[in-house]
């Protein structure tokens, strides 16, 4: 498996667990609350470095067993892979922001416009990984 | 990657005739990755027209000799 591959691997477990913990922690908390709870900086601080955690340690690990791999350029083929697995995201992610404006609108809440768009920005980039492993399988 | 190029070619049987050459060392002497060079040969992705150049050199060949249009 390439090694940047592997490392699509590491972004999206890393982005799948970040995303279920995240929207876990605000749909309970929102439970509890009785009612949507408002965006807070010390959940993001802790989604973001539950993130950066994994990607960081995931691709010490892979490029502690591939060194060479890790420090080869990025090729041709490589590269049309990540424009298209890019391109394609961006339309979810395009999506994603349509609905929440669709959301805010009909709804008036700029709560859940954060959680939406955030959502949005988590899938798409999701989808950008998932999809960079697909190509690099077909 | 997509849909398959009407492109056939020689890479294996190249790599075959100059002593061995693994998928590996081609890759490292063009530029590319072993899993590139796998889907060439699996006529599963078409290089660029700069890399077939490489490939054919590297071979001491023309870039017809290694890659065959097949319609």
């Amino acid at each position: 498996m390439p090694f940047r591959e592997k490392s699509a691997w590491i972004m999206s477990v890393a982005l799948l667990f970040g995303g279920a913990f995240y929207f876990f922690a605000v749909l309970s908390g929102s439970s509890a609350a009785g009612g949507l709870i408002s965006p807070n900086i010390p959940l993001i601080v802790i989604y973001t470095v539950c993130l950066v955690v994994i990607a960081t340690a995931g691709h010490i690990v892979i490029a502690m067993l591939a060194p060479k791999d890790a420090n080869a350029p990025v090729d041709e083929r490589e590269q049309q892979i990540f424009i298209r697995a890019g391109h394609y995201s961006s339309y979810l992610i395009g999506l994603g922001i349509v609905l929440s404006l669709g959301l805010y609108i009909v709804g008036g809440s700029g709560d859940l416009l954060f959680y939406t768009v955030f959502a949005s920005l988590m899938i798409g980039q999701t989808a950008e990984y998932l999809l960079q492993i697909l190509f690099y399988r077909t | 990657m997509g849909k398959r190029p009407p492109i056939d070619n020689r890479v294996r049987e190249l790599r075959e005739q100059h002593g061995g050459l693994t998928q590996a060392a081609l890759g490292e002497a063009i530029g590319l990755t072993r899993q590139t060079v796998i889907a060439i040969e699996q006529n599963r992705y078409s290089p660029s027209l700069e890399t077939a150049f490489r490939i054919a050199r590297l071979f001491d060949v023309g870039v017809e000799d290694v890659f065959i249009w097949t319609e």
